[in-house]
């Protein structure tokens, strides 16, 4: 009896495995990419998994330059590294160089994916006090939704009312003693309402790096979408069960590009059967059948029944992760790219670039050619789509460009006559140029600057001394 | 077309945004003082109009407004051709009171924003005298605004700012205008702007105190190309120039002695089909006989300095042969440009489609549209901002051969026929039954030849739904019949080309 309750009572004390962390994070600047921002401090939470790691969000340690980690009610600092990232579930895992940082912390277990209306209680270090917080609430409903972090994935998520603020980001969501989710971000707008990464993703996540790389998680390439006019149902000859959602497009994934076709129709995914409204019932949740998907690791082999040409079939698919639209997301790790000549700072267009311009519409003035690229080309008109579209992202004034009327947010089309696909292609068509004059043409309406080669040469040295710029390149 | 730095169009919006308080209100006492020579001349127009929702296009709103007119000859009321548009009923009043008189558009051309009204009543015209048009503007820059408001005539003072080059108000032409700063509200609807005794312009737009005018000289020349029956309609430069500020730019291009003239960089097929005789790489030196700096400006005699592209309407008008000295692989050379004539069917998204019931058709429940600014401005004030991005970005793309306008699937009105298809929405289509769709009559026709007992109706490439499918088993008449009933729709569709039949 005393060692039960002994028992039980170290188990219910999962604050002990939470961590604080502060990250001293410092962010490059996207339009002038050899520039850094000030160092921010981020204050986040984590808690202690097995094999002496703290896991935590991707976002509480992305672009850290020290992490400095906290046990409970000990006020000693300790550093951290990141061992594993996966930006695209928003999560990480640290270690710490001094091992003792570990001694008597109990590793958290996992649970499963708690039910809708359970209880939970948040564990974590939010803004507005020091010591940790504890929030209750149940779990108010279980969904596919996009991970803020990186802004173009919809995973699992999971919505509680238990209030999660700023700072709580990383630590564990607890049930019956074990964790049931990371807590990671709010929606603007909604109140009393907060959302955890839940223990299927992490799992997966875990998995994954068991081969000490993360690669993410992976993606059929498939455009689903509902099959529920009888209309569409009769013309592909399907039986009338409700069964079965429709592929409306496919990503250039040769794996997917493979197997599958235009309206095909899906009907069972591994285990699970999809209805016509492209959801599969997911333990005892409606969800979207991308999970079904998602849940296999990288490579992996799916099972797949489908319906064409009027009878089904079996086949097999291997899911691969989609880089495809990695610029349509927010970028970490590998600082920006960039080219400077003549004070013409040449970038890859991405999001985070975008962002660069301010909250404008991107209805107004030139960012509205910029985002149609970003966002639209890739799909209206892959054979027209650049690998890397680059932009003149601004001009550094000097003598040698102060004639020049393009002051940046301009994509380039081509320079010297070469068609700029990705940046090397730029710096290679400076540097090849045979006229006494380069010649940057835009995408927009065909406009042009022209600069003069020799006086390029003699500004180089100067204009990257002026803008203390250390390197003209980032390739 | 000129392509940096992008033409300011953020006058309409400002009117559309006063569109609202057009109708008189009182105005401040003023004190009565001699009786002017121009209340014989301003007088009142009312127009009667339909206001189409493009949102649900089988409705429409009636609204009434009122703005100014300036008789300028016999049996003639000059005003804007702005809230013309739709009209149900015009009537006239002269004196700022009393009675109203039916009148009718004798004249109207929306590209030019200008408008001539009469009326038959032989006793409206009595008292009233023609104002002349035309004159300088005085040294010290002092103008006057003109209307009449609650009995009085408004007589606003303004100060003249400059002459400039603005895309006009129905229309994306650049033409010269005349800015003037003034403290008059509401405005922009055709008021005379005068300077001594004569009217040098008509107000067209207003943005807080700053008023914008079509001068009197644009006016003049249109009107007279009018009375000889030789009105043409406006003409404009279909081709993208960018200035040669950038001297290694007109060194790339080998163009000896001092900098000068424009650079062509863009040169569409003509919508007339007619030959381009400019070419990319070509720098325009002079124009009509005007000399163009390295921004694209020329002296005009009457305004000052002003971009190029007023020389298209400046005494001339569209067919018209505007001579053109450029500079051409290193040798100078003449060529003749023939302007082509403005068009709103030009554009993929036409900028304006007045005088028309919207075009809409319901096959099914489903709501197919035009795409038109009309249609992207149903968006609100902050259309431009609110619109969907995609939509609105058709703007910026050319028609071709192919893709001459573009026609959506709008919104799904939901019934058990469509099920499944209720959310769909801003789907621009490609092809039915296997026909490619460029404007309402062509989905008329491809949905006469079903494919197979269904209709296929296939979206745009994009990352949105590419496809649906509805039965065509005659069973959609009977469909389309209930939804209109559900709906309180009258009518399946409205075609322009069944409306001129």
């Amino acid at each position: 009896m005393t060692m039960a309750m002994l028992a039980g009572g170290q188990a219910a004390e999962p604050e002990r495995s939470v961590i604080q962390i502060a990250t001293y994070a410092q962010q490059p600047v996207w339009d002038a990419p050899w520039r850094f921002e000030a160092v921010r401090a981020l204050g986040g939470s984590g808690f202690v998994i097995k094999g002496k790691r703290i896991m935590t969000n991707a976002h509480v340690v992305s672009w850290g330059r020290e992490i400095i980690v906290r046990r409970y009610q000990d006020p000693r600092p300790y550093v951290a590294e990141v061992e594993y990232v996966g930006h695209d579930c928003d999560l990480a895992v640290l270690t710490v160089k001094d091992e003792g940082f570990f001694d008597k912390l109990e590793p958290l277990e996992l649970g499963e994916l708690p039910k809708v209306r359970s209880a939970v209680v948040t564990y974590g270090y939010p803004a507005g006090g020091e010591e940790i917080s504890y929030t209750r609430g149940v779990v108010s409903r279980i969904e596919l939704e996009t991970y803020a972090h990186i802004g173009n994935r919809r995973l699992l998520s999971v919505q509680t009312d238990a209030a999660i603020n700023p700072g709580n980001s990383g630590g564990p969501v607890i049930q019956d003693d074990k964790v049931v989710g990371v807590a990671f971000q709010g929606m603007p707008g909604l109140e009393n309402a907060g959302f955890f990464i839940p223990t299927p993703i992490i799992e997966h996540f875990l998995k994954d790096i068991e081969n000490k790389h993360y690669d993410g998680f992976p993606n059929a390439g498939l455009r689903v979408v509902a099959l529920e006019n009888p209309a569409y149902r009769s013309l592909l000859k399907l039986p009338d069960d409700n069964l079965g959602a429709r592929i409306d497009g496919i990503l250039p994934i040769p794996s997917a590009e493979k197997v599958f076709r235009v309206d095909d129709v899906l009907q069972r995914i591994g285990e699970f059967p999809v209805a016509d409204d492209g959801t599969i019932l997911y333990q005892g949740n409606r969800l979207s059948a991308a999970l079904a998907f998602q849940m296999a690791q990288n490579g992996e082999n799916v099972a797949v029944k489908i319906w064409r040409d009027g009878k089904a079939i079996d086949v097999s698919v291997e899911v691969q992760v989609y880089e495809g639209d990695r610029t349509a997301g927010y970028q970490y790790d590998t600082l920006p790219r960039y080219l400077v000549y003549g004070g013409l700072v040449f970038t890859p267009l991405s999001l985070d670039y975008l962002r660069t311009l301010g909250r404008a519409a991107p209805t107004e003035g030139p960012a509205g050619e910029l985002y149609y690229e970003l966002y639209y080309r890739r799909y209206e008109s892959p054979a027209t789509a650049r690998p890397e579209p680059i932009v003149l992202a601004s001009v550094l004034p000097d003598a040698v460009n102060a004639n020049v009327a393009v002051r940046g947010r301009a994509l380039v089309d081509n320079i010297n006559g070469i068609k700029i696909n990705k940046l090397e292609d730029a710096a290679r068509a400076f540097e090849n140029g045979t006229n006494a004059y380069d010649r940057i043409e835009f995408t927009s309406h065909g406009s042009f600057e022209c600069l003069d080669r020799a006086e390029v040469g003699k500004a180089a040295s100067r204009i990257l001394a002026n803008y203390r710029i250390a390197s003209d390149r980032r390739l | 077309m000129r392509i940096f730095p992008k033409i300011e169009q953020a006058w309409r919006l400002a009117v559309l945004a006063v569109l609202l308080s057009l109708l008189p209100v009182p105005a401040q006492a003023q004190s009565r003082k001699e009786p002017s020579a121009w209340e014989a001349s301003v007088v009142t127009v009312e127009v009667s109009r339909k206001q189409y929702d493009y949102y649900q296009p089988w409705t429409s709103k009636d609204v009434r407004v009122q703005k100014p007119g300036l008789v300028v000859g016999e049996r003639q009321i000059l005003t804007t051709a702005d809230e013309l548009f739709n009209r149900t009923l015009v009537r006239v009043q002269k004196h700022g009171r009393g009675q109203w008189w039916v009148a009718e558009v004798a004249w109207i051309d929306y590209h030019a924003n200008l408008a001539l009204v009469t009326t038959t009543e032989p006793e409206f015209w009595r008292g009233l005298k023609p104002a002349a048009l035309g004159g300088a503007i005085p040294a010290e820059g002092t103008l006057q605004i003109l209307r009449w408001r609650a009995g009085n005539l408004e007589n606003r003072k303004a100060e003249f700012t400059q002459f400039a080059v603005r895309e006009g108000q129905l229309a994306a032409i650049n033409q010269a205008v005349l800015e003037a700063d003034s403290d008059i509200q509401s405005a922009g609807w055709g008021e005379p702007v005068v300077a001594n005794s004569h009217v040098v312009g008509l107000l067209s737009a207003q943005d807080g105190r700053s008023c914008i005018a079509i001068p009197a000289s644009f006016i003049k020349f249109n009107l007279d190309a009018h009375k000889r029956g030789e009105y043409q309609g406006l003409g404009y430069f279909h081709f993208y120039w960018q200035p040669a500020q950038n001297p290694a730019s007109l060194a790339r291009l080998k163009l000896t002695g001092e900098p000068r003239g424009v650079i062509v960089i863009q040169v569409p097929p003509r919508p007339d089909g007619g030959e381009q005789v400019l070419k990319t790489q070509d720098i325009i030196l002079r124009v009509d006989g005007f000399d163009l700096d390295i921004q694209g400006d020329y002296e005009d005699p009457e305004y000052g300095h002003l971009m190029l592209e007023n020389l298209a309407t400046r005494q001339r008008q569209a067919g018209d042969n505007v001579k053109m000295q450029i500079w051409r692989e290193g040798k100078p050379m003449e060529v003749s440009y023939r302007l082509p004539k403005y068009e709103y069917s030009s554009s993929l998204v036409p900028f304006g489609t007045y005088d028309q019931e919207p075009e809409y058709m319901i096959v099914g429940g489903l709501v197919f549209q035009p795409l038109t600014d009309s249609y992207l401005q149903s968006w609100g004030t902050d259309w431009r901002r609110r619109a969907p991005f995609r939509l609105y970005h058709y703007r910026d793309e050319p028609a071709t051969k192919e893709r001459s306008a573009l026609v959506l699937l709008s919104q799904v009105l939901p019934d058990a026929y469509n099920i499944g298809y209720q959310e769909q929405k801003y789907l621009v289509v490609d092809k039915v039954n296997g026909q490619r769709i460029n404007r309402l009559p062509d989905l008329r026709q491809a949905l006469e030849k079903p494919l197979n007992g269904y209709h296929v109706i296939e979206f745009v490439q994009s990352d949105s739904l590419r496809r649906l499918v509805l039965r065509a088993d005659g069973n959609e008449q009977e469909a389309t019949t209930r939804i209109l009933k559900r709906y309180h729709i009258n009518q399946p569709f409205q075609l322009a080309e069944d409306a001129k039949r």
